[in-house]
């Protein structure tokens, strides 16, 4: 990155004595509405963002690592030393910088992760521990002595053990554009594989490895923050030149292309060099299998172990369809590499993991043809290149904008290449990603809200339910009541306005209200920060003779006698009760079904807590459902989507002919 | 335990004539017992999904739908249920594992006996056979399962030891292959228990013997051919497979909702079931003539 050399003056008249710590930035309080300060409008991001035309070529350059890291894969420990370069693109002058040591979340239980065991990945405590030590932190600041702050760094808060967010002072204030530059060196162990991290024998997967710097916001607010057991990361956007010294023998997977390679005692040397990215993680490992291939024109290595070879070529199918079908709906993938590193079910914790240019994928090496995990997994860490790589929102705050968009974006994808059985297509069962999403996050809708930060969520169930699979049946909902175009130009458009920048919930409402308008912007909202809920119920389906009304008429001057039951001359009344219950609506259809086997549609605007339809008709009612393409996937329950006109209900033949057969087998395999 | 007090009005039949196909009503009894414990069991599925989706217009039709969003959705809500009812065939498979010793006696009674006067042993004296060896019977089902048990945990105990030992050398793929080699010979070791035990239920009847004598007679039986035997329940078995398969293949494009499609898959369906019961009455009746002739001079 070039220094900012224009800052240089204003720096010079501030005072060079290191101010009084910040305090740290807190996290979004639960359900807080995020609209923009008064008077602040947010840009409309317009058509021309739903091509690629718009795409920005670079990101801007705030932070470049020029790193290097040996690996000793015996001790499993790496010694890393290098240089940091850091701009300050806020507004305010800063007096220091803010550190994450996310190693040191396997240091001991006294972590913020280990203390937050909340369910879900790395619940136990590891069988090896890790940590990073810093040794040298320099500052060097333009005319001023370079000078190690680490003696001075705050490693810990009062009453806090936790070591992954540290505070290190300057030697004077940093103005707004101006360059500084860090001579950093460290030592780090890792633990056996936890949380994507870790070694197991002769196996190791580095993420989240060495000391990065925390986000400066706009405003002069570092967002930092300790390792979370359910959050993931924010940075800033730059280069990463960074060269991995191995043994000979150990094969490296690694952020963006190898600009280097050369052997030297033994070891092996190369130098990866990628800009326009926020992260930087590898693996080194003595067993790796490779198969590349050029996909979209990006060439991609896929790593796996020995035996692996079938479900490895799952992920490069996966890929094959995803990589140019994402690429299309959320703009170019702009980086010319794509590493994906399949771990063994040994180091399992390693899987499904995303970094730019890099993700892990998942799954048994016998993993059933019609069990789709590799797929899934694939197109999901995939889909992160989008919404956490090219879209940097920071995970901890706003976890849906990335896990929860990407979800969508898998459901979305496996849906258009795998159809019904896009999760599981096995002895006629044919499961979609979307049921899956959409039943394992209703039960929780009313817990709490889905668009709240990552360490406010109550349980690791709570926090995969609501803001993966909640915000997956969302979008899909709106995709499937409001039209895929519609919903797929709002979500590209969004991807393309805010690549290499850092939205946050205003800007995606703001591009939905822009593509979908206002109504279903609310709803979104109302979904994501009111803990919305929806449940279609049919109440009632009527169909009775048609009657005269009884009583005394006088019809042309003749008195006229109706008994009560009277016949109309024929044919039926109808009459069908549907409710909306909850806080969100969308438009549902109304399916009527006659006793001659016809059916009869209507469209409910969802408007309102309740419809009634009523008609004469020459066929008598037999059955309703309402929503029966299954378009509205946030119900709560389905079970109450239908109802019968009286002795039209159905005895469930075809499930006791089925269940009785596999009863019968059962019998059979364990039987005398 | 005692052994079994010889029927005197029943007399043995010859070694070749104890055969299943001389028996088909027994066979199709055997069949239907097994039909109504099925019934029984799967009647509250269908009587739960009647009552939650039994007012759609496509009735549990709806369970079939391409996504399966009304069948997760189902299972999701109704879990309680869903559990109840998983309990309930936990019930009538371990009924049928203990009172199913009754018709499995009675069967193997009338392949290998018969009246004096020529006639097949009927159904009620079928039965009161199959009662009075039921004791036998139990004894040989919990020696077998123990025994089972035994081979099964040492076998998953032996493959992990394996799997650990050459997991760093071969690799997790490999190492697991090797791992379900080791699983795979227990499972013939359990097997070959189970075939025991087949011959043990054959010796109780033949031999009018208690259960831990037909233990013995099973054993030496089984080692007088052991893998003539073996081979005899195994091509069994594995044809056993085959109707199951095809039947999947066959309802997997036939679909089968209702009407008279519902109809010619539970046609199809219970043909399956017949041709394993068939089966399986063969091999029974082939242990009978097993132990007839391995044991006959013993006695």
């Amino acid at each position: 990155m070039a220094p900012v050399r224009t800052a240089l003056l204003a720096a010079a008249a501030v005072a060079f004595a290191p101010g009084p710590a910040e305090p740290p930035v807190p996290t979004p309080a639960p359900a807080e509405p995020t609209s923009p300060p008064a008077g602040i409008v947010l840009p409309v991001a317009g058509a021309a963002y739903d091509d690629d035309a718009s795409l920005p070529a670079h990101a801007e350059d705030v932070v470049d690592y020029t790193l290097r890291a040996s690996l000793d894969p015996a001790a499993h420990t790496i010694h890393g030393e290098g240089t940091i370069t850091w701009r300050n693109t806020s507004t305010e002058p800063v007096r220091e910088v803010w550190l994450h040591l996310y190693m040191n979340a396997f240091k001991n239980e006294r972590s913020a992760f280990f203390r937050e065991r909340v369910g879900g990945r790395g619940s136990a405590a590891p069988e090896d521990w890790g940590w990073i030590d810093v040794h040298r932190f320099v500052v060097r600041a333009p005319d001023t002595v370079a000078v190690d702050e680490w003696p001075n760094a705050e490693r810990t808060r009062p009453g806090d053990d936790d070591e992954t967010d540290a505070r290190v002072p300057f030697p004077r204030v940093v103005a707004p554009g101006e360059t500084v530059e860090f001579d950093v060196s460290f030592d780090e162990k890792l633990p056996i594989v936890v949380e994507r991290t870790g070694y197991r024998g002769t196996f190791h997967m580095m993420g989240q490895w060495f000391p990065k710097i925390a986000r400066l916001e706009r405003d002069g607010r570092w967002a930092h923050f300790p390792f979370h057991h359910l959050a993931e990361f924010y940075a800033d956007y730059g280069t990463y030149d960074v060269t991995l010294d191995v043994p000979q023998g150990y094969s490296i997977g690694a952020t963006g292309p190898v600009v280097e390679r050369r052997f030297a005692d033994g070891r092996m040397i190369e130098r990866h060099v990628q800009g326009d990215i926020h992260d930087f993680a590898w693996t080194a490992w003595d067993q790796w299998m490779a198969a590349r291939e050029t996909i979209d024109g990006v060439d991609v290595t896929l790593l796996y172990p020995r035996g692996f070879s079938r479900v490895a070529a799952r992920d490069m199918a996966a890929l094959r369809f995803a990589l140019p079908y994402e690429s299309s709906r959320y703009g170019r993938y702009p980086y010319k590499v794509l590493t994906v590193v399949h771990p063994q079910e040994d180091a399992q914790e390693a899987g499904g993991m995303e970094y730019p240019t890099l993700i892990t994928s998942a799954g048994p090496w016998l993993t059933p043809p019609g069990a789709l995990v590799p797929e899934i997994v694939t197109v999901h860490e995939l889909g992160h290149q989008w919404f956490y790589g090219l879209v940097g929102t920071n995970e901890l705050a706003w976890p849906f904008l990335d896990e929860g968009l990407n979800q969508a974006a898998e459901v979305d994808a496996m849906g258009k290449w795998k159809g019904a059985g896009s999760a599981v297509d096995l002895f006629g069962l044919r499961l979609s990603d979307a049921a899956i999403n959409a039943v394992g996050s209703s039960p929780r809708a009313s817990d709490e809200p889905v668009a709240q930060a990552a360490d406010a969520f109550t349980t690791g169930g709570n926090y995969g339910a609501l803001v993966y699979s909640r915000t997956a049946s969302l979008v899909e909902t709106l995709r499937r009541v409001y039209g895929d175009d519609a919903v797929g130009r709002a979500l590209g458009r969004y991807a393309r306005r805010y690549r290499f920048q850092h939205p946050g919930p205003d800007e995606l409402l703001a591009i939905v209200s822009e593509v979908l308008g206002e109504r279903v912007a609310a709803t979104m909202r109302r979904a994501l920060f009111e803990e919305g809920w929806v449940d279609y119920v049919v109440e009632g389906a009527t169909a009775h003779e048609a009657q005269r009304a009884a009583g005394i008429f006088d019809i042309a001057g003749k008195r006229d006698r109706v008994t009560p039951g009277a016949r109309e001359g024929g044919g039926w009344d109808n009459g069908v009760l549907v409710r909306r219950r909850g806080t969100l609506s969308f438009p549902v259809d109304v399916q009527m079904t006659m006793a001659d086997g016809t059916t009869r549609l209507e469209r409910w605007d969802g408007e309102g807590t309740s419809k009634r339809f009523a008609w004469h008709d020459a066929v008598a009612l037999e059955s309703v459902s309402v929503d029966p393409d299954e378009r509205v996937l946030l119900e709560s329950t389905r079970l109450n989507n239908h109802a019968a006109v009286m002795g039209g209900e159905r005895f469930a033949w075809r499930v006791l002919e089925r269940a009785a057969y596999d009863v019968e087998l059962l019998l059979q395999a364990v039987g005398p | 335990m005692n052994d079994v007090a010889p029927a005197a009005d029943l007399g043995l039949l010859t070694n070749d004539a104890m055969r299943a196909r001389r028996h088909p009503r027994a066979v199709v009894a055997l069949w239907a017992w097994e039909s109504v414990l099925a019934l029984v069991a799967s009647t509250p599925v269908a009587m739960l999904v009647g009552a939650t989706w039994g007012t759609d217009p496509e009735g549990d039709g709806a369970l079939w739908r391409p996504g399966a969003l009304a069948l997760a959705d189902l299972y999701v809500r109704q879990r309680p249920a869903i559990e109840a009812l998983e309990g309930s065939l936990l019930a009538v498979l371990a009924i049928d594992a203990v009172l199913g010793l009754v018709p499995l006696g009675a069967l193997l009674v009338v392949f290998c006996r018969g009246a004096r006067d020529g006639r097949v042993v009927g159904p009620v004296r079928a039965i009161g056979e199959g009662l009075r060896r039921f004791p036998a019977m139990l004894v040989l089902l919990v020696v077998s399962v123990v025994a089972q048990a035994v081979v099964l945990g040492v076998g998953l105990a032996a493959g992990s030891i394996v799997e650990a030992w050459v997991h760093t050398a071969l690799g997790e793929a490999r190492a697991q292959q090797v791992q379900g080699l080791v699983l795979l010979l227990f499972a013939a070791a359990v097997a070959a228990v189970g075939v025991v035990h087949d011959l043990s239920r054959a010796a109780v009847v033949r031999f009018e013997v208690g259960g831990w004598r037909a233990t013995t007679l099973g054993v030496r039986a089984f080692r007088h051919a052991p893998w003539a035997l073996s081979w005899s329940w195994a091509w069994r078995a594995i044809a056993g497979l085959a109707p199951v398969v095809a039947a999947a293949a066959v309802t997997g494009r036939f679909g089968g909702r209702a009407g008279v499609a519902l109809v010619v898959v539970f046609g199809l369906h219970q043909a399956v079931v017949l041709a394993r019961v068939a089966l399986r009455a063969s091999w029974l009746a082939r242990a009978l003539r097993a132990v007839d002739a391995s044991l006959s001079r013993a006695f």
